[in-house]
């Protein structure tokens, strides 16, 4: 009786559901969709009047163009090297210092864990009239080191890990003892495989954010031998005037690379963002 | 407990205390030169300029070439390059592109503190004041005197616009200046001749007129550079900053709040809420929607620099239907006996660089002022030639046959008078000139505030920027 | 004897491990951190190789009572109560709207966290053609306000909001989502049970349960508002005249001198306002917001 009622009731609500959803994801959705289609568009079709919305002959030549002559490939490539290195490093650094703080006794530990914390509460912005004269009087303006050595350690990286340590259980440490395993090993054979997760979290988080940067790759590249993918992007939007398409183009390209490892590492992202959050 | 919190509390003083002592021995930097002195004193003798330490060197010299020329320019200047590396043995040019005046500004600024300069780099004409007040120059007339060089071939107004207090400090190069662009096909739907653009602003205002009247959205597109106030300034020939124009003596002020100033700004007032012009930014995404509109037939015409000549054409005449057939005039102005400013680029010698590379630098300079090497730059740039001779050029010639729009820019530089007014203002902070200028225009003509006032307001905070610069540096 | 020896031997390994990490913090962050301070007291000039001079706090005082420092306040501000409120809210109506048992549901959660794919260059590259006068989709839309949008002293912060947040609404659905896939079914049965409609469900037990995530959310959100820059610098450049001038801008501007000859001491008295205004702010967050946060324990 209740059930019969119910049915075109929940019917309803599930196209409803459909809908609302449809629309939201063309919400979200569209302007990357126009920027793939205008990407493919010649740039006299771009401006034209009702405007084109899909590319029933699709240029890709504007893909090469922004690969080639815009230099897509080389910022592409310097991206992938000072990613690299900034997440190795945050991810060393991080697990050498969590250890630390979870496993091991030294004074002024309480101190330290809160300077650790403190660098959370400086942004970024803050600290770049100096960095830049630092940058530059290391002599690292332009060059890998200057873009990736800034980044190499976060408080964050710290503190997540730490947590994660603290997760392995006391027998275990108790029995890596006693078999005669120094700490090295105990890090590197027992405690870091356990907390894989957060590791893979830190990763994925700390390739997003160093390929993500904008401000500090501005003031420190000087020209395409270096620049990043993120200048880059702004280097060619700028340059521009007859090919707009090639900027498109370019967009997209710089968003490829990141889309795939989201994908592939979904999870890690969720989980690296939850670590905060909803544990309160 | 209270006694670990208290050595805690002394190692984090002392931690703390040692960090800015550091920092405080970093900060006050070793003020080499306390600078001071008005728009530069003509430098130390033929110490400065060493020209004839290249037939000293041993083997080839190498020096390294800032560039800021987009990429179809640079092609043209790498060909001239080769042909420079090749004719000679004793230099050797690297040749760097820096994407553009400002970045190069800005690394030149930043290797003042590293060291890394290069040893001869291209900078936008309104850096002059700038570059004498980092003290890493060396100016070209100390080469000039050590060489016994001729200058009688380049343009005198080229010269004069970089001539402060006497002295030429770099080498001129690259000349553009602005140019109107205009629809011939939207003229003649207008009923005015294509062949006569407008010259005065009066023109401009009755042809946006009837260009709108003609079913475009309107007439003129109105970028909002901030040059348009020097380059009328320069028209009328009036001054635009104090010192005569901060040539005899720094400059302290702005003076550009007179009959000329107010009537640039009335004119653009004028034209936005007659709904004759469109304006768009100078820097941003939309920075060539001037342009663009002239494609799209929003506007019938514009005025935009001429170095952009070749890149416009190819744009505007693209696709079917374009349907425009691009004239170019003269930058059209208030009427004065003055003359448009010289614009472009020119070339900073760094004083840094060992006397073989300051001699090699001076080489290629005048290589690069030829008459025949000026001649292939601006047939394949666009660019205006600096050297007299380069006319006697059959390259040039035929160039100019093929594409008179290309010779506007030139005559217009010619034309007028070669004075303190029409060299242009040498103000240190220009960018920040500029911005109080372009902040003011745009306020005006969004907000809709009275023109005389804007500009009042524009001079006052000009002024103050000049006078914070001044200070700093230490004048 | 062994023991304190063993101590030590941890002590110095402790140290060791902390030692990478430290050296970088001390270099890139404390000292850069500090010397701001130092750095504000001199009135430095635009190139490097020239002589400092030194004024107190005179120039602490003349950036602070500038009007351009109060219109990059009021502009940060403002974006933060235009980007955050809404980016967390648009998140929510992604996050509850995909937190359903639907078939073909994650087709539209990929979707929906897209956007974390894209930076805010690449947000700012896109968003710059739709709002282009002249060839742009939003003005043939009928969108089209003079001056344009990006232009508009009026719309300028609106629209660089706008892409803020499409750009972060990727990372927002996920954080959300995970808070609410957090939430036993249990509670919203028993609630459902008891009568509860739909709506008074949300607000009584999804709302409070989702509290933490969202605290999170909120204070994180704000953090980065106040850290824009990318967005800005490709779409407005700080104008028109200052509209969208906010403080991390204003202190690039200090630096460039494209934009007016360099002054680091003044980038340095404006570097100091943005860590004591996001300090500030997040502390006063976590004191008035955590009270109403709903922990489970």
């Amino acid at each position: 009786m209740r059930g019969e009622h119910k049915q075109p009731h929940r019917r309803l609500r599930r196209f409803g559901s459909y809908l609302l959803l449809t629309v939201l994801a063309f919400i979200v959705l569209f302007p990357i969709y126009i920027t793939v289609v205008n990407s493919l568009l010649r740039p006299i079709d771009i401006a034209s009047r009702p405007p084109k919305f899909f590319p029933f002959h699709p240029q890709w030549s504007s893909y090469s163009k922004a690969w080639n002559d815009g230099n897509m490939s080389e910022y592409l490539k310097n991206s992938f090297i000072v990613t690299t290195i900034i997440t190795v490093g945050q991810v060393v650094t991080a697990i050498l210092a969590g250890y630390a703080f979870a496993f091991l006794e030294f004074p002024f530990k309480r101190f330290l864990f809160y300077v650790f914390l403190a660098t959370l509460m400086v942004p970024f912005e803050v600290t770049i009239v100096a960095n830049v004269q630092t940058i530059n009087s290391l002599g690292w303006y332009d060059t890998y080191l200057g873009l990736a050595v800034p980044f190499l350690a976060t408080g964050f990286g710290a503190f997540l890990m730490r947590q994660s340590f603290l997760q392995v259980p006391r027998d275990l440490s108790d029995a890596a003892a006693l078999d005669g395993y120094g700490h090295w090993k105990f890090m590197t054979r027992v405690a870091v495989p356990l907390a894989r997760p957060a590791v893979a979290a830190l990763a994925v988080f700390g390739f997003l954010g160093a390929w993500n940067q904008y401000l500090w790759p501005l003031l420190i590249t000087k020209d395409d031998t270096h620049r990043t993918v993120q200048i880059g992007l702004k280097q060619l939007s700028s340059t521009q005037l007859s090919d707009i398409n090639v900027t498109f183009a370019g967009a997209i390209i710089a968003v490829i690379p990141i889309a795939i490892l989201l994908l592939l590492f979904q999870k890690h992202l969720v989980r690296g963002l939850t670590a905060g959050a909803v544990k309160g | 407990m209270s006694r670990h919190l208290r050595r805690r509390g002394v190692v984090l003083a002392l931690a703390l205390t040692a960090v800015l002592a550091v920092g405080a021995c970093s900060g006050s930097s070793g003020g080499s030169d306390a600078s001071g002195g008005s728009g530069g004193s003509g430098g130390g003798g033929g110490g400065a300029c060493p020209v004839g330490a290249l037939d000293k060197a041993k083997g080839p010299v190498t020096i390294t070439f800032w560039h800021g020329l987009n990429q179809a320019n640079e092609k043209v200047l790498q060909g001239l390059i080769d042909q420079f590396n090749t004719s000679q043995t004793k230099v050797k040019v690297d040749l760097v592109n820096q994407t553009g005046y400002e970045e190069i500004l800005r690394k030149w600024v930043a290797g003042l503190g590293t060291g890394d300069l290069p040893d001869v780099a291209q900078l936008e004409d309104t850096a002059t004041q700038q570059m004498i007040d980092t003290q890493s120059v060396v100016p070209v007339a100390d080469c000039i005197k050590a060489d016994g060089y001729d200058t009688s071939d380049i343009v005198d107004r080229v010269l004069e616009r970089y001539t402060v207090n006497g002295t030429l400090w770099p080498m001129p190069f690259n000349v553009s200046n602005p140019i109107l662009y205009y629809d011939k096909n939207a003229f003649r739907a207008a009923g005015l001749d294509p062949e006569q653009p407008p010259t005065t602003l009066d023109e401009v205002k009755a042809d946006a007129q009837k260009i709108k009247d003609s079913g475009y959205q309107t007439g003129f597109g109105l970028k909002l550079n901030p040059w348009y106030l020097e380059q009328w300034s320069a028209k009328a020939n009036t001054y635009y900053a104090n010192n005569q124009n901060g040539r005899s003596d720094r400059a302290s002020a702005a003076v550009f709040d007179n009959a000329t100033g107010r009537e640039t700004f009335a004119w653009m007032k004028d034209m936005v809420d007659s709904g004759l012009a469109r304006t768009n930014p100078d820097d941003g995404p939309n920075n060539f929607d001037n342009l663009f509109g002239i494609r799209s037939k929003v506007n019938g015409m514009t005025i935009d620099t001429s170095a952009a000549l070749g890149q416009i054409s190819i744009v505007l005449q693209s696709g079917e239907g374009g349907g425009v057939q691009l004239g170019v005039g003269p930058m059209p102005g208030p009427s004065g006996t003055g003359g448009v400013l010289v614009g472009g680029g020119a070339l900073y010698m760094s004083k840094k660089s060992s006397p073989e590379k300051i001699a090699a630098t001076w080489e290629l300079m005048k290589f690069l002022v030829r008459g025949d090497t000026q001649a292939t730059f601006a047939a394949g740039t666009g660019y205006v030639p600096i050297a007299k001779s380069a006319l006697d050029e059959q390259v040039l010639k035929d160039q100019w046959a093929k594409e008179p729009g290309y010779r506007v820019a030139y005559d217009q530089m010619l034309a007028g008078k070669d004075d303190e007014q029409t060299a242009g203002p040498v103000i240190g902070d220009y960018a920040g000139v500029r911005g109080v200028v372009r902040d003011a225009e745009t306020k005006m003509l969004t907000e809709g505030t009275d023109s005389d006032a804007a500009i009042k307001q524009a001079q006052q905070d000009a002024t103050a920027k000049i006078k914070d610069y001044n200070t700093r540096v230490g004048a | 004897m062994t023991i304190s020896r063993r101590r030590r031997r941890e002590a110095a390994f402790g140290y060791l491990l902390l030692v990478p990490a430290l050296v970088i913090f001390g270099i890139f962050v404390f000292y850069p951190f500090l010397k701001n301070f130092q750095l504000g007291f001199y009135r430095t000039p635009p190139f490097p190789n020239l002589p400092n001079r030194y004024v107190g706090l005179d120039q602490f005082r003349d950036v602070l009572t500038s009007d351009s420092f109060v219109n990059s306040l009021k502009t940060t501000v403002a974006f933060a109560f235009l980007t955050v409120p809404a980016g967390i809210g648009l998140g929510l109506l992604l996050a509850v709207t995909a937190h359903r048992k639907l078939s073909g549901i994650g087709v539209y959660r990929t979707i929906f966290s897209s956007t974390v794919a894209t930076s805010v260059a690449v947000a700012a590259v896109i968003f710059s053609m739709l709002f282009n006068p002249i060839v742009g989709l939003l003005p043939w839309l009928g969108i089209n306000p003079r001056p344009p949008i990006i232009e508009n002293p009026d719309l300028a912060l609106g629209a660089v909001a706008l892409v803020t947040v499409w750009q972060t609404l990727g990372l927002t659905f996920i954080l959300l989502s995970a808070g609410l896939q957090a939430i036993p079914d249990e509670l919203l049965e028993a609630a459902q049970v008891d009568g509860a409609g739909p709506v008074t469900r949300f607000w009584r037990v999804t709302i409070p349960m989702l509290s933490p995530t969202l605290f999170f959310a909120f204070v994180i959100g704000t953090i980065h508002a106040f850290q824009s820059f990318g967005q800005i610098d490709i779409l407005t450049g700080g104008g028109p005249y200052g509209k969208t001038n906010v403080l991390t801008y204003s202190i690039f501007s200090a630096l460039n001198p494209a934009k007016g000859a360099a002054d680091p001491g003044r980038a340095a008295v404006l570097a100091i306002a943005l860590f004591v205004i996001t300090l500030g702010l997040t502390v006063v967050q976590m004191r008035v917001l955590e009270r109403r946060v709903h922990y489970a324990r």
